[in-house]
């Protein structure tokens, strides 16, 4: 049987997320992304098109290792200005009802309590549609705002992350049964006490001793996400990962990464089909081939290349302002995102990028590639990237806002039907059924259930 | 023009808020809390109420000092289970064009780069709608579980405070110009980078030396407001708030408490009728006095004695179990408890006031009184308490919810407009403009303002360093 393909719209609180330029496109919205209108009229088109989601990425500092300084970022506005992601999904909740909402929060800038009971307001508020995409931050800016001094090595991060992940897990899972809540008025008791307890964690970098600030919420631990594909992050993403994030560049790159997520499931005991992976991807559609070219064409006169090159660089720890724009990308090791370099370097030996070439590409849809044709060319594409890699589905940017979504609703939703490629209404209930089928709550072996009172 | 009367809707993300053991009225809808449309349906409410805003509270501890756990407050639902408030505001904005909304925040948990990142997104979703409540955390049991180690009691808490102001301010107000965003598409400017200044603050708690995360919002900072008490917090208030927020029992001491704020505010320099103080006050009015006292009789039927301890030793920081309930609280020598016992005498110096009657004060809209009457009566003594006091308006708690606000709009709003002391319409424009006129930023008075310039405060501070 044919698996269905899932599709995340891939968004960012902010102007230029991964398609830098196109915001001077006159047919972009993108200065909109301060006004609840544009959310609320993207995620009802995004409802109209069946998504399973709406992936909003976030980062806590600004790209500045291009040219060693911010002038770059903020001229091409590449992920600057910033929002903040989850103060938008109330707005968005009110105006869907099945839609999920996966949001990036970085758990190096939060303790664990204060974090929990956000999450739980947002699995309360939209009856179970969020998810957490778990960052542990890549930009030494981010980690500078924050007081440190620039952020810790690689590996240390997943250290410190799994034990955030274990307090978080005992606070949704492990501190009120889930008949703690009465709400017996005639026996005047809203909550039975006896039925909530503290939780106490004692670690290496963490202390708490409280109980969770919020009652059980429909999914209790949200949906998990998880984007690092370094082999401490593909351990870490085995471990707690319900959903996987890749980005790469071509079906050579990806293929690997998927097999190893999906190995590494199989050795600490998870089905290795029950973790959904999505690689980033840009989908350029209309009517017909030629049609969607000349769009595409049409959009690339808007691209801008030092905005490309802002993004790389800060996505791979490299100031490519130094670089001759026609010298080959050699791989380095830095603290920033391991495979964000590789993309470009060693993940595919048969595929040489100038820096010139790495811009161009980056230019529209960032690392990704780019689907441009016809909804039955699209839709060819993804069936063979699918075929090539084993991904469950793609993390849909966009190059023009909110057209881009518009047409993937309008054009390519229906054809993927058509070949019974996709569903034709969401199942009920919480993210995690829709996406998975079973319980609203995580089930074992997933480590977090493990800390379920019941 | 006569002098107008302010309202905001006092609230929290929980059950119950103030008036513990009204969760088990019939009518109360104050258990769906976790629900939207408990939230959209109040916002909208409100705003055909014209009331200014609603104001959030939060508190990240539990109040586990009555008998020393938390079993009360769990029972009882006093303040726990409790849900995190910013994020209700926007769905709160998407059905409302006009209210205001301020949440309660405490510095003492997240840094001030996210947070100050999160009011900006605020401010900006709600189109220039959004106030901050600020708060240093009164509850041990919260600090205990941040990892941070526990607030230190040995920093002083406005000390951290002051520095935390700063560095918002300085995000705020002083890391993008008016002018930074140009969105040129010709010459393929979105933001002009020398219009973007890196903060560069490194103070005794805080290091934070890049740029703000967002483009600067409708009101930039957002509107402030504050509710400390002691003479410390009052001084806070007088150099940062623009909205006082108190809970006194009497006109007595709520007169004494404005005028401290008052001058506290022209103390640090700022017009003191430029600040809104309200007094916490929960309303119970029905068409006739007749009716509202059988209303309110029928909501006392609901009190929760023991809930109501349960917040009055969290607020109070003593255990009331240890004394009996007719036990006279002049006999219980703290300071909290003392002051207490004077402010509730100068309500009713008739009473010998026991644990019982603070508890059963407690028991429907906390620490501030009630009024029950009819719309004119309740009218008469709103006016009286202004006229008496000097207070601007009303932080109105609710007893029953959604039922004691839409009472207030139903029959106390329009009586009140009849007599000219209350808003028929809203003006146009940001959160403050509405409250005060001017325009949608912090007057140039405001300590806020020193930090409009980064380049000039860099340089006084060199030169104050020679």
């Amino acid at each position: 049987m044919t698996r269905e393909i899932r599709l995340n719209a891939f968004e960012m609180n902010c102007v230029a997320h991964q398609s830098p330029g196109l915001w001077r496109h006159p047919r972009d919205r993108s200065r909109d992304y301060k006004r609840l209108s544009y959310w609320i009229e993207l995620v009802r088109t995004l409802e109209r098109g069946l998504f399973d989601g709406l992936f909003i990425a976030d980062v806590l500092g600004v790209y500045d290792v291009f040219g060693g300084d911010a002038r770059a970022a903020l001229t091409h506005a590449a992920q600057v200005p910033v929002n903040d992601p989850m103060m938008l999904v109330s707005a968005m909740a009110a105006a869907t009802r099945h839609l999920g909402f996966g949001v990036t929060a970085n758990l190096s800038f939060e303790a664990p309590y204060g974090f929990a009971r956000r999450m739980s307001t947002l699995d309360h508020l939209t009856d179970g549609r969020i998810g957490w995409n778990i960052v542990t931050g890549y930009l030494d800016s981010a980690a500078r705002g924050a007081g440190r001094d620039k952020q810790t090595a690689h590996d240390d991060r997943y250290d410190f992350a799994d034990e955030y992940m274990e307090v978080v897990y005992k606070l949704w899972e492990g501190s009120w049964a889930d008949d703690a809540v009465k709400d017996d008025a005639e026996r005047n008791v809203f909550v039975d006490p006896s039925r909530v307890r503290k939780v106490k964690h004692q670690g290496e970098h963490l202390r708490l001793d409280a109980l969770h600030l919020s009652e059980p919420s429909p999914q209790r631990t949200p949906v998990l996400y998880q984007a690092g594909t370094s082999p401490a992050g593909r351990n870490f993403a085995a471990r707690h990962a319900e959903c996987v994030f890749m980005s790469g560049p071509s079906t050579v790159v990806i293929a690997p990464r998927v097999a190893a997520i999906r190995a590494n499931a199989v050795k600490l005991g998870r089905d290795p089909r029950g973790i959904v992976i999505f690689t980033m991807a840009t989908a350029i559609l209309a009517e017909t081939d030629e049609e969607a070219r000349e769009k595409y064409e049409d959009y690339k006169r808007y691209a801008d290349f030092e905005g490309a090159l802002t993004l790389l660089s800060g996505w791979t720890g490299v100031d490519f302002s130094k670089l001759d724009p026609d010298q080959v990308v050699e791989h380095v090791e830095n603290e920033a995102g391991r495979t964000a370099l590789e993309n470009i370097t060693r993940a595919d030996p048969s595929r040489r990028w100038t820096v010139r070439q790495a811009a161009e590409h980056v230019c529209i849809g960032g690392i990704g590639p780019v689907f441009v044709g016809s909804p039955a060319t699209v839709a060819d594409q993804m069936e063979r990237w699918i075929e090539a890699t084993d991904i469950d589905g793609f993390n849909l940017c966009y190059a023009v806002r909110p057209e881009t979504f518009v047409d993937v609703a309008d054009l390519l939703v229906p054809e993927l039907q058509r070949r019974g490629r996709y569903k034709k209404a969401y199942r009920e209930g919480a993210l995690r059924q829709k996406l998975f089928g079973g319980s609203a709550r995580l089930q074992a072996p997933h480590v977090g259930a493990s800390h379920r009172w019941s | 023009m006569t002098r107008q009367i302010h309202f905001n809707a006092f609230d929290m993300n929980c059950v119950g808020h103030q008036s513990p053991g009204l969760w088990a009225h019939p009518r109360d809808r104050s258990w769906q809390y976790k629900d939207l449309e408990y939230w959209t349906d109040l916002a909208k409410l409100l705003e055909r109420g014209l009331f200014d805003g609603i104001f959030i509270a939060d508190v990240l501890g539990v109040y586990d000092v009555y008998r020393g756990n938390l079993d009360t407050a769990l029972r009882a639902s006093a303040q726990i289970p409790v849900n995190e408030p910013m994020l209700l505001v926007p769905a709160m904005a998407l059905v409302t064009e006009h209210l205001g909304f301020g949440v309660t925040a405490s510095i003492s948990f997240e840094h001030p780069y996210t947070f100050a990142r999160r009011v900006s997104t605020l401010d900006h979703l709600t189109k220039g709608r959004a106030g901050w409540n600020i708060v240093t955390s009164y509850l041990e049991s919260g600090a205990r579980n941040i990892g941070l180690g526990g607030q230190s009691p040995h920093d002083d808490r406005y000390e951290v405070a002051d520095e935390y102001m700063e560095v918002v301010y300085k995000l705020w107000e002083g890391s993008w110009t008016d002018d930074a965003v140009l969105r040129d598409r010709d010459r393929r400017i979105f933001t002009d980078p020398s219009k973007v200044r890196p903060i560069g603050h490194d103070g005794r708690f805080y290091k934070v030396p890049g740029v703000h995360l967002s483009e600067p919002s409708p009101q930039r900072t957002p509107l402030l407001y504050q509710a400390g008490a002691s003479a410390r917090g009052q001084r806070f208030a007088g150099e940062h708030a623009e909205c006082v927020f108190v809970a006194t029992p009497s006109k007595t001491v709520l007169k004494k408490s404005v005028a401290e704020i008052r001058r506290a505010v022209a103390a640090a320099g700022r017009d003191p009728r430029g600040v809104l103080i309200f007094n916490l006050q929960t309303i119970v009015v029905d068409e006739t006095d007749e009716k509202a006292k059988a209303k309110y009789e029928e909501y006392r039927q609901y009190v929760d004695l023991d809930g109501a301890l349960a917040l009055g030793s969290g607020w109070m920081g003593i255990d009331f179990s240890a004394y009996g309930l007719d036990e006279p609280l002049r006999h219980i020598k703290t300071n909290a408890v003392q002051s207490s016992v004077d402010a509730f005498s100068t309500a009713d110096p008739s009473k010998v006031w026991t644990v019982r009657e603070l508890a059963e004060w407690i028991g429907i809209g906390g620490l501030g009184p009630i009024l029950v009457g009819g719309p004119a009566t309740v009218a008469d003594a709103l006016q009286e308490w202004v006229e008496e006091t000097d207070v601007d308006g009303f932080n109105l708690a609710y007893a029953v919810t959604h039922e004691t606000f839409a009472d207030v709009v139903e029959h106390l709003v329009p009586e009140l407009q009849r007599r000219g002391v209350y808003r028929t319409e809203y003006t146009p424009g940001t959160l403050r403009e509405k409250l005060f006129g001017g325009g949608p930023r912090l007057p140039e008075s405001h300590p806020a303002a020193r930090h409009r310039n980064l380049d000039g405060v860099a340089r006084q501070d060199r030169l104050a360093a020679e």
